[in-house]
């Protein structure tokens, strides 16, 4: 494909691929595995020295290896893992006993134990509120393995709609599930419900709804947006599908893809940042390297497509040529909102877990849950935290434990790989920022309040964990949304799925209706990031969604392995037939 | 409590297709550091089903690019720079630029610098290097453009080649060598030590001084005859030392792109707990997880006292492999480093403006005294009196390192024992201060403002992040005339083979070493095919048969 004068340094013949893809993140290279699986020769051009994206697994600290972004399996429902196979690669999973636990200031610790040991939950809802016993916690339950597969694939693994294409909300994909498999939660208004609204109707105890709440902003929509609520439960249904994460890590997941693409003939090339994509004739051919690329070829010519795997607002804002994109365009590209789940993430590392209340036997290791919602003491924190995040655009208002409700994970209990004998490594600590654009104190407002956060919010553990005190405190690794841009581009604002999961950015809305199906303006120009339908946690679902439309488009043509989702609904006038 | 893996939940529900728990493969490679990707790469392109196990999350070993300065810095906390890179088969064999695989091989390659703030160069280029050496010693700079046409070509016609060739017995390697005045002289050096040699070549003691760190800084002992042949070597290569642009890492990545193109696959965050060994020939490789990965070859790139102390039952490990696993020496020495991210680009106060360009620049040493005294002190478990080491500015020659534009990651490293006295958890902090102190005192505008983050990696660290560097061993073992040659590991183990029926061994631990030359695991690589009966679909490269020609035929 390419000659190469040896000695020389200089590529003689410019490099040509029937797709080219821009960005070797989550998205962008599971999207080659599925086209190098289908045939065709795919390029993708990463700017980093490591593909992966938002899944990282960075060894900060000789044996301690933390998650700087995305932290859970939540795609265990996707059809790539059988479609592309990959066991064949590496992919190996570690299962958790429990998945979550809430601990209030008042005293409180429970352990919700994971799908795999509902006993867990039952005692503590028994033991705190026997009310809730038999609530929303055996959604679920009543869902059963093939109910969650078919209502988390209507919500996430269905590309949105044809465009102009109508239909009831009520007869929406997730809402057809759901009206199906649990008539007895259903009734119209859930339509135009958010998920506060939802947790107020069905849920007694106010931690638990407070976990229930953070569970959601942090794995699904955030819970006071509304007409959102079946997609924040989604989120929490995502958390619990797989109870788990793969092992070692995201970035083995992430491997397992890239190893499939590179098996199936895709050609990655890293430190490969794209300056602009090649536009003629209104059709996108190829694109350009930035003149820092450690690449000699620096034109890479794109017989069939490209696919755009960073986000949008890069996609339309620096990569392509703005004599290409009208003003009103343009303006709608930069409005799109970014608030949603810009995270300061915190990573501690200690010798003891934080004991909770000094007990022991609040959460014994065997069971120890490896995500913990604290302090979850009342749904009005919840609140001041999103009016910090959204509305004051700021850090924390006070240092106060009502600005500080934090999801603090370990992976370590289960997975010996990521830490050394005798320690544990507390990653990802979550707390939710302002996007860096956003911040009323300027984009380095969070950054130097960086310190002042920090120690609060460990303040605010050891008060809940009387343990975790410096002693027992070894080291402490902090990013802040803006250092999570710095280190990773793709990562706008810090986000983790990039835009706001709301309605007005969800489904055939995301990010923009006319972009809402993956096709651009640009002919030829596709769009696979979490900036599209259905958005972050890694699920492998654009690209799920996006070979629907490069089937319909004529680029793709899989073999027998390929199935669509069963909801998905063919453009009836996208019959464009091959792009020539 | 310890963690530990029989709580590993296998759940009724079928969530997802996993790695299965037992496979069977051509050939298990163990540890996936330069050696094993090579040996795989190879491998798995000459048709062989291939999986190579890591007990890390990345492949790389030495090739590791890791964000320890954190968030927004990598570093090369192992090998900083490759010098090899004019022969490693493995790069043209497989093209390994088509990847994007770049190395930057600057001119101004090293520097001494001294407490006067004048300083000494070692170029690429050796008319510069004798421009450089004339300011101490015009005597020495007509010396080195002298000797270095024989050491040149001692390395071009006897050691690279060599490199990627099976050992020869002592007694083989002489005869070849007495055949050329090239061969005669490598052999007259073989039986002098590092010092002797620089000193019967040079004059000038600040001369002596930049020649030994170089020949020394990477394990010889400078006292020690028997490998003095090295010499020549680790002074040619430190004059043609490149960084990988974007990291060492990208290396391991070509090469394990290589391995999955050709089918193999890599199993990472998998220590292999066991090697099976049935009836005197191995079966395969059990995993930390109980996974069993069945196989015809194992190639095992860890050092004797590892493969043969710890993997492999007792009962089946042959006498002389459990002398050699109980005799093994690890290295001398290992390394601290000492990294920081800062906003301004460091710049040294010295003479010479163009020392600021070198990819490493030696600080500490004024005399040969001070170098022997400080590889002394090291090699007694001391720091010394006066420390001295090397400083890289790793983002000169490579900015994709930060992730802030115009922002800098250097270290300065030092040689270190891995018993420090007190220990390195106790004196780490303490020992950063003082090497940050001796950076500044050759760079005194680097003020705490400019400094973003620092951090320091210590001999233990480096045995914690890569297992297999035990003591802190980057080479797996020590160079000395028993451990080297014919005798690496052991005179039982010939082109890699064990005396385990399948058993190889690929790693720096065996011939001709470690520092990324990649000689074990291509060599080994040879044997497997040979063995196996498949053609290899690789030929030797030419300054290899050359060697062939002249001195094995």
């Amino acid at each position: 494909m390419c000659g190469c004068l040896a000695g020389w340094g200089v590529h003689v013949h410019d490099e040509r691929f029937d797709v080219v893809v821009i960005g070797g993140g989550h998205n962008g290279s599971t999207i080659a595995a599925y086209l190098a699986k289908s045939g065709l020769s795919t390029c993708v051009l990463e700017a980093r020295p490591e593909c992966g994206g938002g899944q990282e697994n960075t060894e900060v600290r000789p044996g301690f290896r933390i998650d700087p972004h995305a932290t859970y399996l939540y795609g265990g429902a996707a059809p790539g893992f059988d479609q592309l196979e990959l066991w064949k690669y590496g992919m190996r999973m570690v299962y958790y006993p429990s998945m979550a636990g809430l601990v209030t200031l008042d005293g409180q610790a429970a352990n919700m134990g994971s799908r795999w040991r509902p006993d867990l939950a039952e005692e503590s809802l028994a033991r705190y509120s026997p009310a809730d016993q038999g609530g929303t916690g055996r959604i679920f339950d009543e869902l059963g393995e093939e109910g969650s597969r078919d209502l988390l694939r209507a919500l996430f693994w269905t590309p949105p709609l044809p465009p102009k294409m109508e239909m009831d909300p009520a007869d929406m994909p997730w809402w057809k599930v759901f009206r199906e498999r649990l008539p007895q939660f259903w009734f119209d208004q859930l339509l135009d419900m958010n998920y506060l609204d939802f947790l107020d109707e069905f849920v007694h105890w106010e931690p638990l709804k407070v976990l229930s709440a953070i569970g959601a902003w942090y794995c699904g929509a955030h819970p006071a947006w509304d007409g959102m609520m079946l997609q924040a439960l989604g989120g929490t249904l995502l958390f619990n599908y797989a109870s788990g994460a793969p092992r070692g890590g995201m970035h083995t997941y992430a491997h397992a893809i890239v190893r499939c693409a590179l098996a199936h003939g895709a050609r990655i090339i890293t430190n490969a940042p794209v300056g602009e994509i090649v536009i003629r004739d209104g059709r996108a051919v190829g694109v350009r390297l930035s003149d820092d690329a450690a690449f000699g070829e620096k034109t890479i010519w794109a017989d069939k497509a490209v696919i755009s795997a960073i986000d949008v607002q890069h996609t339309f804002l620096d990569v392509i040529g703005q004599r290409h994109l009208d003003p009103s365009f343009r303006q709608r590209i930069s409005d799109i909102s970014l608030k949603g789940g810009s995270l300061f993430v915190m990573s501690v590392i200690c010798r003891e877990l934080p004991r909770y209340h000094g007990r022991a036997d609040a959460f014994p290791d065997e069971v120890y849950p490896s995500c913990v919602v604290a302090p979850a003491d009342s749904l009005e924190w919840v609140r001041i935290q999103t009016r910090d995040s959204y509305s004051t655009r700021t850090g924390p208002a006070t240092l106060e434990p009502e600005h500080l409700t934090m999801m603090i994970c370990t992976h370590d209990v289960y997975d010996s790989t990521r830490s050394v004998d005798g320690f544990h490594v507390l990653s990802p600590i979550y707390l939710e920022m302002p996007p860096p654009e956003y911040d009323v104190h300027g984009p380095d407002g969070v950054n130097r309040q960086k310190e002042e956060i920090t120690r609060a919010a460990l303040g605010l553990l050891e008060r809940l964990a009387p343990n975790m005190t410096g002693e027992n405190i070894v080291d402490v690794f902090v990013n802040t949304p803006q250092d999570s841009e710095f280190r990773n581009t793709g990562l706008v604002g810090g986000n983790w799925y990039g835009i706001r999961q709301s309605e007005d950015q969800w489904f055939g809305n995301r990010p923009l209706p006319e972009l809402g199906r993956y096709r651009t303006p640009i002919d030829g120009l596709y769009l696979c990031n979490q900036t599209s339908h259905p958005g972050g946690l890694c699920l492998m679902a654009v690209p799920y969604n996006l070979m629907h439309v490069l089937i319909e488009d004529g680029i793709a043509d899989p073999g027998s392995w390929w199935y669509p989702s069963s909801f998905y609904v063919p453009d009836p006038s996208a019959q464009r037939g091959a792009a020539s | 409590m310890t963690r530990t893996e029989h709580r590993i939940l296998r759940p009724a529900e079928h969530i997802l297709d996993e790695f299965p728990e037992r496979t069977e493969f051509d050939v298990v490679v163990i540890g996936g550091g330069p050696n094993g990707l090579i040996a795989a790469a190879y491998l798995a392109r000459a048709g062989l089903r291939v999986a190579l196990v890591e007990r890390r999350q990345e492949i790389g070993g030495g090739l590791s690019t890791e964000e320890t300065l954190f968030p927004g810095y990598y570093t090369n906390p192992h090998a900083f720079y490759h010098m090899m890179t004019d022969y490693l088969p493995v790069l043209s064999d497989f093209d390994l630029r088509a990847h994007g695989l770049y190395f930057v091989k600057p001119n101004a390659q090293a520097a001494a610098l001294f407490s006067d703030a004048s300083s000494l160069m070692l170029c690429h280029q050796i008319e510069d290097t004798k421009d450089s050496l004339a300011k101490a010693s015009p005597s020495d700079a007509a010396a080195f453009g002298r000797v270095m046409r024989t050491w040149r070509r001692i390395v071009e016609d006897l050691l690279a080649p060599g490199t990627y060739l099976p050992a020869l017995s002592p007694i083989d390697m002489i005869e070849s060598l007495e055949r050329t005045d090239v061969g005669r002289e490598a052999l007259r050096l073989t039986e002098m030590s590092p010092v002797e040699i620089i000193d019967e070549t040079f004059e000038d003691d600040r001369v002596r001084a930049l020649m030994l760190y170089v020949a020394c800084m990477w394990g010889l002992d400078p006292r020690e005859s028997g490998l003095g042949f090295m010499v020549p070597l680790m002074i040619d290569r430190a004059m043609n030392k490149a960084q990988c642009y974007g990291g060492s890492h990208k290396l391991a990545g070509s090469l394990s792109r290589e391995i999955h193109k050709a089918g193999g696959v890599v199993l990472d965050n998998a220590e292999v707990t066991r090697i099976v060994v049935a009836q005197g020939a191995v079966t395969g490789v059990e995993c930390f997880d109980g996974r069993f990965l069945g196989a015809k070859a194992v190639l095992s790139s860890l050092a004797p006292p590892l493969t043969f102390g710890k993997l492999i039952d007792r009962s089946e490990v042959p006498e002389e492999m459990s002398e050699a696993a109980e005799h093994w020496e690890w290295d001398k020495w290992s390394l601290c480093t000492l990294a920081l991210a800062t906003t301004a680009d460091p710049r040294f106060e010295v003479d010479d403006p163009w020392v600021n360009d070198a990819l490493m620049v030696v600080l500490g040493f004024d005399s040969t005294e001070d170098v022997l005294g400080h590889y002394d002190a090291v090699a007694t478990g001391e720091l010394g009196d006066r420390l001295g080491g090397h400083a890289t500015v790793e983002t000169r020659y490579d900015p994709t390192l930060a992730r802030i534009s115009g922002h800098h990651v250097s270290f300065l490293q030092i040689h270190a024992p891995y018993d420090v006295e007190g220990g390195w958890e106790t004196r780490g902090a303490e020992i950063s201060d003082e090497l940050l102190e001796l950076w500044r005192r050759h760079q005194p505008g680097l003020g705490d403002s400019e400094i973003v983050l620092r951090s320091l990696e210590t001999p233990v660290d480096i045995e914690t992040r890569i297992a297999s560097m035990v003591r802190g061993s980057i080479k797996h073992g020590d160079y000395n005339p028993l451990q080297m040659g014919a005798f690496r590991p052991s005179a039982s183990c010939v082109a890699g083979r064990s005396p385990i029926a399948g058993l190889y061994l690929c790693g720096a631990s065996s011939y001709p070493g470690g520092l990324v030359i990649g000689g074990p695991g291509y060599i080994a690589a040879g044997s497997v095919v040979e063995d196996m009966g498949v053609a290899p679909w690789w030929q030797a490269p030419s300054f290899v048969r050359r060697y062939q020609e002249q001195y094995l035929s």
